[in-house]
C-alpha cells in the first residue's frame, strides 16, 4: 500500500505533556502518577496502557453543584501512553498554567491535569438564561489545561477603556478570574412583541484580564448530546 | 504557466513550484511616485521581533542571507531572493510591502504586480492596480507564511499611515529624526546616517548619499577582474542570460554612482549583494530566464523518504534526543523524562503561562472599519466611518463600548417580498461607538468591498453589511427550478458586505462555460448574466435514478466578473 499520502499525519515526537496534533486534536503524554481529567467521551485514540474511570468519587464531590443533574461529565485517565482527545472537530487550545487561574465554560473544557486546583462555579446572573445550564470550572495552579473552541478563538483584553466588554454567553469560552462579571439584559419593550435584535443577554466583564471567545454561538455540548 | 493570483488567494509554494530558492519581483509604478519596497520577516505572532529581518534598501539581506534584496531588474521595480530552506525557524512569515516615498497615495498607481519566479520560470503573479486602493500610502502586497509548509498569499491590504503605520503594525518603531525606518539601527552594526556610511559594514546607504564610492572588491575565488565597477541601476537592462554563471560580465559600462561598500561583508562571494539599483551579476541572482538557475536547489520529485512515521517498535512518540536523555526502552517507553515534574514545560512544548499560550489568538486592532480577526471572526469598528452596521440577528459574539442593538425591520413591503421569495434576512442594527465582533457557527467570513459596483449574494450567506448599501431582491427566471424562479439579494453602493461560506470557497472567473450548482453558489458579481441550464433528458424522466445535477446556473459576462462557490450544498 502506498502510504506516502498519509504519512504526513503521523504523530510528531512528544515535546510536552499536552500538544496539538493538528488544529483539533489533543495529544497528551500520559504517565503513571500524573492523572488527567478529561471530558467523558472525548477520547478518540490511545496508545499504551491507559485506564478510564468515569465519574470518580472525587469528581462527584467537587461537581456536586453541577446543575446538569446527570453527574459530572468528567473521567479520570491514568496510566502510561499517548492519549488523543477531540471534541467533534472543535479547535483545541492547550494552555500551560503557571500559577494562573482561569474560569472555563464547562462545555469548552476538554482536559486538565488532575493535580490542578479546580472547582465548579456557578456564574451569577446568567444560569437561568443560558439554555444549557451554564456551569463553569475554575482551574488554577501549575499544569496543563486544554480548551475547545468552535473555530479559531479570539482573546480580548478587558479594561482597556472604561467601557465594559460584553460577550454573548453562547460564544464565551473562558476568562481570567479576577474579572468582574455581571449579566446584562439588553432587551427592550419592543423585544416582547417579537422585534428583538436577537441579542437579549450578554455577560459584561470589567477589570483587568482577558476573555476568550469562539466565533460560533453553537454551545451545544456534543459530547453530552451523544449520550 | 504563471498562476494568476487575486487579492486573498493563497497557495502552497510546493503547489506552485518544486523550487525552494525563489525570486520575487515587484513591479509598481505611478506617475510621479517613487516606492520603497521592503520585506518584513515576522515571527509567529506576526511581529518584527528581530530587526535584522526587516529587509529594505538600508539592509538588503538577512544575517544568513535567506532573504536578499536585489534591486531593480528584468522589468521589476524591486526584486528579492528568498531561500526558503535557509530561513530560520523563528521567522514564520515574510511580508512584502510597498510604501509611497514622499507625497502621493496608492490610488495613483497605474498598475503593478508581485511575481514569483523559480528556475527562471514565472510560476505565480499577483496583479493589482490603483483602482483597488484609495488614500493608502502603504500596502502589504503578499505574504509568504509558514503553516506546516510555506505558502503564498496575495494580500493587497493598504495602510493609510504609510511606512510608519506598517512598522507599528509589525511592532517596530520609527526613529524620530530619521526618515529611514529605524529597525535597521538595532540590527545593522555600524549604522551611520547616509554620508558617513561608506565604510560601515553590512550597511548600504541609498545611492544618492554616497560620498566616496569604493570600487567593489570581488573575492578572488572567482577570478573576477579587479575593480569592475558596478552597473547603474535604473538604466541597467535586465540580464536574462544565465550562461555566464560565476563569471563577472566583462563589458560592464563603468559608472561612478551608487558605489557600494557591500563587499566588505561577505568575502566569499564574487559580488555579494547588489546595492539598491544595481544589476546583480549573473549567477548570483536568478533573472527570469531559462531554468536551471539554482543548481542543487530543486528537490527531486519523489525523492522523499516515503515514511516518516516513527518505527513500529517504539510507537509512543519518539523522543527527540536533546530534551529526553533517556532512550525509550522497556522501562520507560513513553518518551517521558524520568522524574520530570508534572506539567512543567518540556522542550519547546510551550512557554508557561496563560498569556503565552493565548498570545496567538490575541485581538489585532488595525484601525480599519472591517477587520477579519481570523477566517471566522469579523471585527467591525463602529467608530470608523460612523455609520451603523446591519447584521444578521444573533451574530454578535462580543462587543466593547457603547453599542446599541436594535431590531431592523424590512418594512411591510420588504416582509411581503421576503416571505414570497425566501430572501428575507432577520437583521439587527448595530449603532453607537465601539467594536463589535461578529461570527456565526464558525463559518468562514469574507469581506467584499463594494465601490459603487454591485454583487449578488444569496440571502442566507450574508452575515453583515454597511447600512449605506442598498439591497434588493432580484429574480432569476428559468424553467426547471423548484418554485419557478430563483431569488437573490443584490447589494449596490459603497460599503462592505460580509459573506459567509461553509468551508473554503472557490472564486471562479466567469468564462463562456462557467456553471454552478444553484445550491452551492454563494455570490456573483452583478455584471454577469445568469442563465438556467437544465439538463432535462427524456431518459431521465423515463427511468428512475439520475445524476441529481439537473439544474445548473450558467454565468456569462465580461472578463472580470466572478462567482463564489462554497463546498457545501444547502
Amino acid at each position: 500500500m502506498d502510504q506516502q499520502l498519509i504519512t504526513g499525519y503521523a504523530p510528531a515526537p512528544v515535546a510536552a505533556r499536552m500538544e496539538n496534533h493538528g488544529a483539533s486534536m489533543l495529544k497528551v503524554a500520559m504517565q503513571s502518577g500524573q492523572d488527567l481529567f478529561a471530558r467523558t467521551g472525548s477520547m478518540v485514540a490511545y496508545e499504551g496502557f491507559v485506564q478510564y474511570e468515569p465519574n470518580p468519587p472525587a469528581v462527584r464531590q467537587m461537581a456536586s453543584q453541577w446543575l446538569t443533574g446527570e453527574g459530572a461529565p468528567l473521567m479520570r485517565c491514568s496510566g502510561d501512553g499517548l492519549l488523543y482527545l477531540a471534541d467533534y472537530g472543535a479547535n483545541v487550545v492547550c494552555i500551560n498554567l503557571n500559577g494562573d487561574s482561569l474560569s472555563v465554560n464547562g462545555t469548552n473544557l476538554l482536559a486538565f491535569d488532575a493535580h490542578l486546583q479546580w472547582g465548579v462555579e456557578r456564574v451569577k446572573g446568567i444560569a437561568k438564561f443560558a439554555g444549557q445550564g451554564l456551569f463553569n470550572v475554575g482551574v488554577s495552579g501549575t499544569g496543563w489545561v486544554a480548551l475547545t473552541s468552535r473555530g479559531t478563538p479570539i482573546v480580548v483584553d478587558c479594561g482597556r477603556g472604561e467601557d465594559e466588554t460584553y460577550v454573548d454567553p453562547d460564544a464565551l469560552v473562558a476568562w481570567s478570574t479576577g474579572l468582574k462579571v455581571k449579566g446584562k439584559r439588553s432587551f427592550k419593550a419592543s423585544s416582547l412583541i417579537g422585534r428583538g435584535s436577537g441579542e437579549a443577554y450578554q455577560l459584561g466583564f470589567s477589570g483587568q484580564g482577558f476573555v476568550v471567545v469562539q466565533p460560533s454561538e453553537d454551545s451545544t455540548d456534543r459530547l453530552r448530546a451523544r449520550g | 504557466m504563471a498562476r494568476e493570483f487575486q487579492r486573498g488567494h493563497k497557495a502552497k509554494i510546493s503547489d506552485l513550484t518544486a523550487g525552494r530558492d525563489l525570486y520575487i519581483g515587484v513591479q509598481i509604478a505611478g506617475p510621479g511616485l517613487t516606492f520603497d519596497i521592503s520585506c518584513f520577516g515576522l515571527d509567529a505572532d506576526e511581529r518584527l521581533s528581530d530587526d535584522r529581518y526587516f529587509i529594505f534598501f538600508n539592509q538588503p539581506k538577512s544575517p544568513e542571507e535567506a532573504i536578499q534584496q536585489l534591486g531593480a531588474q528584468a522589468g521589476d521595480t524591486e526584486s528579492f531572493r528568498v531561500t526558503l530552506d535557509s530561513i530560520p525557524s523563528a521567522i514564520q512569515k515574510l511580508s512584502f510591502t510597498a510604501t509611497v516615498d514622499g507625497a502621493g497615495q496608492m490610488s495613483q498607481i497605474a498598475s503593478g504586480y508581485l511575481r514569483i519566479v523559480a528556475g527562471g520560470e514565472e510560476v505565480a503573479r499577483y496583479s493589482f492596480s490603483g483602482a483597488e486602493f484609495s488614500t493608502e500610502r502603504a500596502v502589504m502586497l503578499g505574504d509568504f507564511y509558514l503553516k506546516d509548509v510555506w505558502r503564498f498569499a496575495a494580500v493587497g491590504q493598504g495602510f493609510d499611515g504609510g511606512l510608519d503605520a506598517l512598522l507599528k503594525n509589525f511592532g517596530g518603531e520609527v526613529a524620530e529624526e530619521e526618515p529611514a525606518p529605524a529597525p535597521a539601527q538595532g540590527g545593522a552594526p555600524g549604522f551611520a546616517p547616509p554620508g558617513g556610511a561608506a565604510a560601515a559594514p553590512g550597511f548600504a546607504a541609498p545611492g544618492g548619499g554616497q560620498p566616496a564610492p569604493q570600487p567593489p572588491q570581488p573575492a578572488p575565488a572567482f577570478g573576477a577582474p579587479q575593480g569592475t565597477p558596478p552597473q547603474p541601476a535604473p538604466q541597467a537592462p535586465p540580464q536574462p542570460v544565465p550562461a555566464a554563471q560565476h563569471t563577472p560580465p566583462q563589458a560592464m559600462p563603468p559608472q561612478p554612482a551608487a558605489g557600494s561598500p557591500q563587499m566588505h561583508g561577505a568575502p566569499t562571494i564574487a559580488a555579494p549583494l547588489a546595492p539598491p539599483g544595481q544589476t546583480p551579476p549573473p549567477g548570483q541572482v536568478p533573472p527570469p530566464g531559462p531554468p536551471g538557475q539554482f543548481p542543487g536547489q530543486q528537490p527531486p520529485f519523489g525523492g522523499q523518504v516515503p515514511c516518516q512515521a516513527p518505527p513500529a517498535p517504539a510507537p509512543y512518540g519518539q523522543p527527540p534526543a536533546q530534551p529526553y536523555p533517556g532512550q525509550p526502552g522497556p522501562g520507560q517507553p513513553y518518551g517521558q523524562p524520568q522524574g520530570a515534574p508534572q506539567g512543567v514545560p518540556q522542550g519547546q512544548g510551550g512557554a508557561p503561562g496563560v498569556q503565552a499560550a493565548l498570545a496567538q489568538y490575541r485581538e489585532a486592532p488595525t484601525g480599519q472599519r472591517w477587520t477579519p480577526q481570523n477566517p471566522r471572526l469579523m471585527r467591525v469598528d463602529l467608530g470608523v466611518g460612523g455609520q451603523p452596521v446591519l447584521a444578521r440577528q444573533g451574530t454578535m459574539v462580543l462587543y466593547q463600548g457603547k453599542v446599541d442593538f436594535s431590531y431592523k425591520g424590512a418594512g411591510f413591503r420588504g416582509r411581503i417580498v421576503g416571505n414570497a421569495t425566501g430572501q428575507e434576512m432577520q437583521l439587527m442594527r448595530c449603532s453607537g461607538q465601539g467594536q463589535v465582533f461578529l461570527a456565526e457557527n464558525a463559518a468562514e467570513l469574507h469581506p467584499i468591498e463594494l465601490q459603487g459596483d454591485a454583487i449578488c449574494v444569496s440571502a442566507e450567506s450574508v452575515l453583515a453589511f454597511d447600512e449605506s448599501l442598498q439591497h434588493e431582491v432580484r429574480r432569476i427566471e428559468g424553467h426547471g427550478i423548484p418554485g419557478g424562479a430563483l431569488f437573490t439579494m443584490q447589494f449596490q453602493g459603497t460599503g462592505t458586505v460580509i459573506v459567509k461560506t461553509e468551508g473554503t470557497p472557490v472564486v471562479l472567473p466567469v468564462t463562456p462555460t462557467t456553471f454552478a450548482d444553484s445550491n452551492a453558489i454563494v455570490a456573483w458579481s452583478a455584471g454577469s448574466q445568469v442563465i438556467i441550464s437544465s439538463q432535462v433528458r427524456l431518459r431521465r424522466a423515463a427511468y428512475p435514478g439520475h445524476s441529481g445535477e439537473t439544474v445548473n446556473l450558467q454565468f456569462r459576462g465580461a472578463p472580470g466578473n466572478f462567482i463564489v462557490v462554497q463546498p457545501y450544498e444547502v
